[in-house]
């Protein structure tokens, strides 16, 4: 007889049914810190809240389950068993689409248990602790949420398959970076949603920094990715006129401090921060007036305060150069140093291009942002850039309105549509076409989660993002750029034509083209959906790793002619973006002049690195060679890698990277060097990026005059 | 030889009434929404931010570029002479005022 609703009331009301829970004396231990008695009608109403499925389906399964508990003679049970059971239910009858909705996400016992032991290496900025931990693993639940319930099924078995990658599922529930002027807080003080507290905008300029630093740590936690901020060193001029040299001096080693420091915050991460340096007054600040102590106008413009500004740029730069109390470079902030026509027009360029020039050669830490012409652009993360529009630079007259942001980020995996076209252009374009357009779907499925969050305004979960003080939320969320990267560029190129990048003009050519498509698919996307997508070179920290690991799995025949790395240690990759083989041996200039021709094509950010091992060219000789970069090339943004030894033992930091430290022979040392746009230990590499490490080119004996 | 154009550019068109481009063996690109290859091309010639500022771009055999319409008319001449090739003379270059005559 068919169990349907109407029998098992009227069959509950005579008392009749052997089931309910009183006969089975079972504890059920519930996710919410309980234990209940069983009911088996909690499955129904499970069913019912949870998925589409009719109440006589339900109860149907509720019973089924019942019966399997009894005749298995189980003592004790778990909600996720019983939920596992319910589900497996669902799949016997073909209901599909309910066991989706009525799944659990979480992980398995045997995952938490490696977890909490072994280092997660995703992330080399993410240490290895408890917060670390909770990171993971909150991390881990929200992307499968991502997977199953933001995302439609062909984004997300795109994704798992390997075709392109979502970035920051973990984070889901947030927006991936955010750049910004120091100006809000100078203006309305730190002043957050649900704080306990509220501050005035700062008198002075400790306080400053206090409020700068506690909001890039409340940013971090509502942003995935970077925190950058504008023009730092000009927008704190108004409150150093009274300070000597020294308080400079000690005002930047306090900010680089604290940023760099400051490993306690969202699992353990140093914030991802940057900050953008002029030499010379930007022309859109100029005529700017000036917000000083007290949020008040100082009654001068930025103009006036360039020597200010230049007297902190100087002093950020001699603490980077001396390095941590172990003379190791600082891994954040990063600081961008913008090279731009009216640098070589101020006094002392020249001087302070030798002095940052100095900091790379000696520390690595300066990054060369070329904004040539009339561009202006704010940079952070590894290389992520938002160039200036019209509406911008209206916007720099009120700076505390410029906060720039890229709401996610997709990677395509470049290699693999070449071993499916198998050498046909038409298929290799239309491919490329097909994933522009899931990753530009992907980004839509996104916008609308993020949109819902913010709908709640500063009682919703992105409180911080909707917060009001000028006028509109934080979050400009119709300005947001949606950023659609690339990996494996030299490697498609040798599946497709033969030889990698570096080998030959064809190579270069044919991989303009590909990007050419790839900008103007991004355009007519933008265009059709009312959206910026805009290209970046990916980063792809793990990306390049899980790409190549992916391709060595489903396309291996293909794939090991062209993958990077050692098969057999596992240290494979995937060239990044649309970077050269890192191990050609190309001139420093032939690499930075060559793949320069990619980045206006790139709209969102483009770097060449140049890897120093333990070389340390001369400043000059390195001043030379940015100036000619900035004058010759097209290229976006250079920086140069030296690498370093620490020893754990003695606490000395050497030159190189050697296996015992020159000073105690000891070891038990690390390296340190940058890993895709940033410093950090090598310890905490994953084996994608080992196997790039140990290939990489190093410029020795290529700069010095 | 490739001349670096687009369409609804007034100062291209120009260009193209001038001269017999094809005559002359000139290369002529037109980027559009459709044309990669016009545009991977304007790139290896590292070309795209100054197109972004104006068209039309000339460059030259020895991958020179030249962005200045009255030089441009200049090397067309010169080059049109070289191949006995008649050309017309110039005409006013209004029109390009609203930025049509740049890659969007």
């Amino acid at each position: 007889m068919p169990i349907n609703a109407e029998s098992v009331e009227k069959e509950k009301k005579q008392g009749h049914r052997r089931d309910d829970s009183t006969d089975l004396a079972l504890f059920v231990r519930t996710s919410q810190d309980d234990m209940t008695g069983w009911d088996r009608h909690r499955i129904v109403d499970a069913l019912l809240r949870e998925t589409y499925i009719d109440r006589d389906t339900a109860e149907k399964i509720s019973i089924e389950v019942e019966n399997t508990i009894q005749t298995g003679k189980v003592k004790t049970i778990t909600g996720p068993l019983i939920r596992e059971m319910v589900n497996a239910k669902l799949l016997e009858m073909g209901l599909e689409s309910a066991r989706r909705m009525h799944t659990r996400l979480g992980v398995p016992l045997y995952d938490v248990d490696n977890l909490l032991v072994q280092h997660n290496k995703e992330n080399a900025n993410v240490p290895h602790g408890p917060e670390a931990t909770n990171l993971t693993l909150a991390e881990g639940i929200k992307k499968e949420y991502a997977l199953l319930h933001v995302f439609t099924p062909d984004v997300a078995d795109a994704h798992l398959r390997g075709d392109l990658h979502l970035h920051d599922l973990g984070f889901i529930d947030r927006p991936y970076c955010s750049g910004q002027s120091l100006e809000y807080i100078k203006k309305f003080g730190l002043n957050l949603p649900h704080a306990l507290s509220a501050a005035k905008p700062a008198k002075h300029a400790e306080i400053l920094l206090a409020h700068m630093v506690k909001f890039a740590a409340a940013l971090q936690s509502h942003f995935a990715g970077a925190i950058g901020w504008d023009a730092v060193n000009l927008f704190y001029a108004p409150y150093l006129e009274e300070l000597t040299d020294k308080q400079v001096h000690q005002l930047a080693q306090m900010l680089i401090y604290e940023f760099s420091q400051q490993a306690v915050a969202r699992g353990g991460q140093a914030i991802f921060s940057d900050i953008n340096i002029y030499w010379e007054v930007p022309k859109h600040f100029v005529d700017v007036p000036a917000i000083g102590p007290g949020g008040e106008y100082t009654g001068k413009t930025y103009g006036e305060y360039e020597k200010q500004a230049q007297r902190f740029a100087w002093a950020l730069f001699e603490v980077y150069k001396e390095g941590d109390a172990q003379g190791r470079p600082f891994f954040f902030p990063k600081p961008l140093v913008h090279i731009t026509e009216k640098l070589f027009k101020t006094e002392g360029h020249r001087e302070f291009l030798n002095h940052i020039c100095e900091v790379a050669s000696v520390k690595g830490n300066t990054y060369f942002v070329f904004d040539r012409g009339e561009t202006a652009k704010i940079s952070e993360c590894c290389r992520l850039s938002f160039k200036l529009e019209a509406q911008d630079i209206e916007d720099a007259k009120k700076p505390w309105k410029m906060r720039y942001s890229a709401l996610q980020n997709v990677t395509i995996n470049l290699p693999r549509l070449a071993y499916q076209a198998k050498g046909d252009d038409t298929m290799l374009f239309q491919l490329l076409t097909e994933r522009i357009q899931l990753a530009a779907k992907a980004h839509e499925q996104k916008k609308k989660f993020i949109e819902k969050l913010m709908s709640m305004g500063t009682n919703g979960p992105l409180a911080l993002l909707a917060m009001n003080h000028d006028g509109e939320a934080y979050l400009k969320l119709h300005k947001c750029s949606y950023l659609i990267g690339m990996v494996g560029l030299n490697e498609l190129i040798k599946v497709h034509i033969g030889d990698e990048l570096h080998q030959t003009e064809a190579a270069i050519k044919f991989g303009l083209k590909v990007i050419a498509h790839m900008n103007i698919v991004c355009n007519k996307m933008a265009e059709a959906l009312d959206m910026k997508f805009v290209l970046e070179q990916t980063p792809a920290e793990s990306t390049s790793f899980r790409f190549a690991r992916l391709d060595m799995a489903h396309h291996r025949k293909d794939a090991e002619k062209v993958i990077q790395g050692n098969r057999e240690t596992g240290e494979i990759y995937y060239s990044n973006s649309t970077l050269f083989n890192v191990g050609a041996q190309m001139s420093p200039i032939s690499r930075v002049e060559r793949e320069g021709l990619f980045h206006p094509l790139i709209e969102a950010g483009s770097i060449t690195h140049l890897w120093l091992g333990e070389a340390q060219p001369d400043k000059e000789a390195l001043a030379n060679f940015v100036t000619n970069v900035f004058k010759h090339t097209q290229n976006d943004q250079i920086a140069f890698s030296p690498e370093f030894t620490c020893c754990l033992d003695c606490g000395k930091t050497s030159r190189g990277l050697v296996d015992n430290c020159p000073y105690c022979n000891s070891e038990n040392v690390d390296g340190i060097t940058r890993i895709t746009g940033y410093f950090t230990k090598i310890s905490s590499w994953n084996k994608g990026k080992l196997g790039e490490l140990h290939d990489r080119y190093r410029n020795v004996n290529r700069f010095n005059n | 030889m490739t001349l670096f154009t687009k369409e609804d550019c007034k100062l291209c068109d120009q260009i193209k009434k001038q001269f017999d481009l094809e005559a002359m063996e000139v290369q002529v690109e037109v980027l559009d929404s459709n044309n990669a290859g016009a545009l991977a091309h304007l790139a290896w010639h590292g070309q795209v931010e100054a197109a972004r500022k104006t068209l039309p771009i000339l460059v030259l055999d020895d991958s020179s570029s030249v962005n200045d319409f009255p030089r441009i008319e200049s090397h067309l001449i010169d080059r049109a002479a070289s191949f006995g090739i008649d050309y017309r003379s110039s005409n006013n270059q209004a029109g390009c005022e609203n930025g049509s005559c740049a890659m969007q």
